[in-house]
C-alpha cells in the first residue's frame, strides 16, 4: 500500500480525506486506482487527452517522477506519492485587459444592489466595470468622488494630484485618514479605494495637470471629473476636455455654497460658454483664504459623482446645460440655464482656441506663483519682529486679520485693525512710529503696507504673517 | 475571499522589499473554511528562475513539496502562492497565467522603488486562459 497526500483544494473531490491509501505496483497504477475511485480527481489531474496536466508533477517520496521511471516507477509498501503543481510567472508579460463582459461571482454579490435595479441591472454594471474615469485632484471633491465611485464599480479611475496630506485636510478630505498627514494624497487615496473595492483599477498619475501633460493624460479616459480649486486648471480641464471631446463634470465650492454642472457633453455648453474669461486674480479667494463648510465638498462631490454614473449608464437626464446652485445656509438648490455660445472661443462655431495654452498667463498669474517668498522691499522676518518687541524698541504692530481669526491665536503686542478698517482707523496710528503689520501668511498685511505707506506712514511688512512666527518664533502659536 | 492575518502579511511585504529589484515567491499556509482562506504563515521560498529575476520567478517543485509538509506538519493548508511585481502593477501577467495552476490563490505583491504599493489576489482556470480576481484583505 503506497500513501497518496492529496493537496488542500483537491480534498473535496477525494471525500474530504487528506491522503489515500492504494495499492499499485507503480506509480501509474497508484494514480489510476486513484482516479477510478475518485472520478472527480481525473479531471483536475489529467487533461482530455488522458495525460498529466502540465503543471502537476508526481513525486515518489521526495523525488520527481519524471528523473525516475516515470508511470512506470516502481512503488513499495510505505512509499508516499505528492501532487505538486509547478509554478512560475512573473511581470515579463503584459497584463491581459480585464474582462469586461462578465462578472466574477464576488463582483456579483458585492454589485447585488445594483444588479437587482432593471435600471443598472447586469448590462449597466458591465457598464460600470468597463468605464476610465479621471479625477483631477483628490482633495475636498475628489474624496466623496473617490470612494463612491470606486465603490459604485467604475472599472479605471484615475487620479491626479500631486500634493501631500496636511491637517488642515481633514475636516473635509474624508478618503484621507489622520494617519496619512504627510503621506503622498495619491498614496493614501488609492489604499482607501483599494480598501473599498479592490476590483478597481487606479491609475496614479502624480503631476500638476498643466498645458504640456494634459491631453496624454485624459486621452485614456471617458469621463474628466473636475475637482479643482484654482482657475488656471479648471480653463485647462474644461479646453483640453472640449478638444478631446469628452464630457467634464463639474463642480466648485466656497464656503456655504456650490455649483455642479457637466461641461462639454454632446452639443451643451463648455465652462468658457458660462465664464469666458477668468475674474482677475486674487478677486475670489480660495477655500484656504475664504474657508469652506467641511460637509460642503461633500454634497457636491456627490452631485458630481451621480452625473458620472448617470452618463456611463445612458440613464436619466443629465445635468448638461443647467448649472444646479447649491446654498447650504438656506438649504435650497437652483438651476440657471446654460446655453452653448456660438462666439465661444473653444466650443463655438469659430473656435480660435484650438490647442491647449499657457493657462496661468489666461489667468493673469505671473509666472513665479512662489513670489510669496520673494523678498520686498521693507519686509521684516518675524525673528527680528521678536527681537525688537524684546528690546523694548519703539514701533507699533497691527494685525490686519478679521476678528474670528484673531480669536484662534494672536501675538500679545498686536493691535487688532482688520483690513477692510484700515482707512477709517488710520488715525489710531501715528505717522511719527514705525509700524509693522502682519497677517496669516503676508498678503492681507502688503495690501495694509501699501495702503499705509500711500498715506504716508513708515511701514513694513512681517514676512509669512502669524504662520511663520509660530514656525519661527513661538511654536505654541496654533497655525489654521 | 482570502485574508491575510498580520503577521503573514508583514512577512511578505518585508520579503518583496527584500528581495527588489528581483522578484520573490513563497508559500502561503492557513485554513479554508467555506471557500473563505485564511492565510496564517507566510512561508519565502526560493526564486529558483535562472536568468532575469527582475521578471521572472520560478518555485522548485521540492519546495514547493516542503512548504506542504509544513502545513501538514502544523495541521494547516497550502492555500496559495504569493510572488511580487518590482515596479509595475499587482496584475496576473500572461506569463503568470501559463505556469500557474487553479488549484491556488495567487497573491501578487506590486512593489515600487523598494516599497510595497498594492496588492492583488489571483484565481486562474485549469486551462491556463484566464484568471479571475479575489477579494483579498491584509
Amino acid at each position: 500500500m503506497a500513501k497518496i497526500l492529496i493537496p488542500t483544494p483537491l480534498r473535496q473531490y477525494a471525500g474530504k480525506q487528506d491522503s489515500v491509501e492504494l495499492s499499485g505496483a507503480t506509480v501509474g497504477e497508484v494514480l489510476s486506482a486513484l482516479t477510478t475511485q475518485y472520478q472527480d480527481l481525473r479531471r483536475q489531474l489529467f487533461n482530455d487527452e488522458g495525460k498529466l496536466r502540465s503543471f502537476v508533477n508526481v513525486y515518489l517520496n521526495d523525488e520527481d517522477i519524471r528523473y525516475l521511471q516515470k508511470d512506470a516507477t516502481p512503488v513499495k509498501d510505505g512509499d508516499t506519492v505528492s501532487i505538486v503543481p509547478s509554478i512560475a510567472g512573473g511581470s515579463v508579460a503584459a497584463p491581459p485587459e480585464p474582462a469586461t463582459d462578465a462578472l466574477s461571482k464576488d463582483e456579483i454579490l458585492r454589485y447585488s444592489r445594483h444588479l437587482i435595479m432593471p435600471e443598472v441591472g447586469m448590462e449597466g454594471q458591465l457598464k460600470l466595470k468597463a468605464a476610465k474615469v479621471l479625477l483631477v485632484g483628490t482633495g475636498g471633491l475628489g474624496a466623496p468622488l473617490g470612494l463612491y465611485l470606486t465603490a459604485a464599480g467604475v472599472g479605471r479611475i484615475g487620479i491626479v494630484d500631486f500634493d501631500v496630506v496636511d491637517f488642515t485636510n481633514l475636516q473635509r478630505q474624508v478618503i484621507h485618514g489622520t494617519s496619512d498627514v504627510g503621506r503622498k494624497k495619491l498614496d493614501s487615496a488609492a489604499d482607501r479605494m483599494r480598501e473599498i473595492n479592490p476590483f478597481v483599477q487606479i491609475d496614479k498619475h502624480e503631476v500638476a495637470l498643466s498645458s504640456e501633460n494634459a491631453l496624454d493624460i485624459l486621452r485614456d479616459y471617458d469621463i474628466v471629473v473636475d475637482g479643482t480649486d484654482n482657475f488656471p486648471t479648471r480653463y485647462l480641464v474644461n479646453d483640453a476636455c472640449v478638444l478631446l471631446r469628452k464630457p467634464n463634470v463639474y463642480g466648485s465650492i466656497f464656503r456655504f455654497e456650490g455649483q455642479a454642472t457637466v461641461f462639454a457633453y454632446e452639443g451643451g455648453p463648455c465652462y468658457r460658454c458660462l465664464y469666458p474669461e477668468p475674474p482677475p486674480p486674487g478677486l475670489v479667494p480660495s477655500c484656504a483664504e475664504g474657508g469652506v463648510l467641511g460637509i460642503l465638498p461633500g454634497t457636491i462631490g456627490l452631485i458630481q459623482a451621480t452625473e458620472t454614473v448617470k452618463l456611463i449608464l445612458g440613464i436619466g437626464e443629465p445635468l448638461v446645460g443647467r448649472l444646479l446652485l447649491y446654498d447650504a445656509l438656506a438649504m435650497r438648490f437652483r438651476e440657471l440655464k446654460l446655453r452653448k455660445n456660438p462666439e465661444c472661443p473653444v466650443c463655438g462655431d469659430h473656435p480660435t482656441v484650438t490647442k491647449l495654452i499657457d493657462y496661468q498667463q489666461f489667468c493673469g498669474i505671473p509666472k513665479q506663483e512662489a513670489a510669496v517668498e520673494q523678498v520686498f522691499e521693507g519686509d521684516i522676518d518675524p525673528v527680528e519682529v521678536k527681537a525688537k518687541i524684546d528690546r523694548g524698541d519703539p514701533f507699533v504692530l497691527i494685525d490686519v486679520r478679521e476678528p474670528h481669526e484673531y480669536q484662534i491665536c494672536h501675538i500679545p503686542y498686536a493691535k487688532l485693525i482688520p483690513l477692510g478698517e484700515l482707512p477709517k482707523r488710520v488715525n489710531e496710528l501715528n505717522t511719527a512710529d514705525e509700524i509693522v503689520a502682519h497677517c496669516k501668511s503676508g498678503m492681507r498685511s502688503a495690501k495694509a503696507v501699501d495702503f499705509l505707506k500711500k498715506a504716508g506712514f513708515r511701514a513694513r511688512n512681517m514676512k509669512g504673517g502669524i504662520l511663520a512666527w509660530s514656525d519661527r518664533v513661538d511654536p505654541t502659536v496654533p497655525k489654521y | 475571499m482570502i485574508r491575510i492575518e498580520p503577521d503573514a502579511w508583514r512577512e511578505m511585504v518585508a520579503h518583496a522589499g527584500a528581495a527588489y529589484p528581483n522578484e520573490c515567491c513563497g508559500a502561503m499556509l492557513g485554513s479554508v473554511e467555506d471557500g473563505q482562506k485564511t492565510v496564517r504563515i507566510a512561508l519565502p521560498l526560493e526564486n529558483a528562475y535562472e536568468g532575469a529575476r527582475e521578471r521572472r520567478y520560478e518555485l522548485r517543485p521540492e519546495d514547493l513539496l516542503r512548504a506542504d509538509k509544513e502545513a501538514r506538519s502544523r495541521n494547516m493548508d497550502l492555500v496559495g502562492i504569493y510572488h511580487s511585481h518590482p515596479d509595475c502593477d499587482a496584475y496576473f501577467s500572461e506569463t503568470d497565467l501559463k505556469n500557474s495552476c487553479p488549484w491556488y490563490s495567487f497573491v501578487v505583491l506590486s512593489v515600487r522603488n523598494g516599497a510595497f504599493d498594492h496588492a492583488n489576489s489571483w484565481l486562474p482556470d485549469a486551462e491556463q486562459t484566464k484568471a479571475e480576481r479575489e477579494e483579498l484583505s491584509y
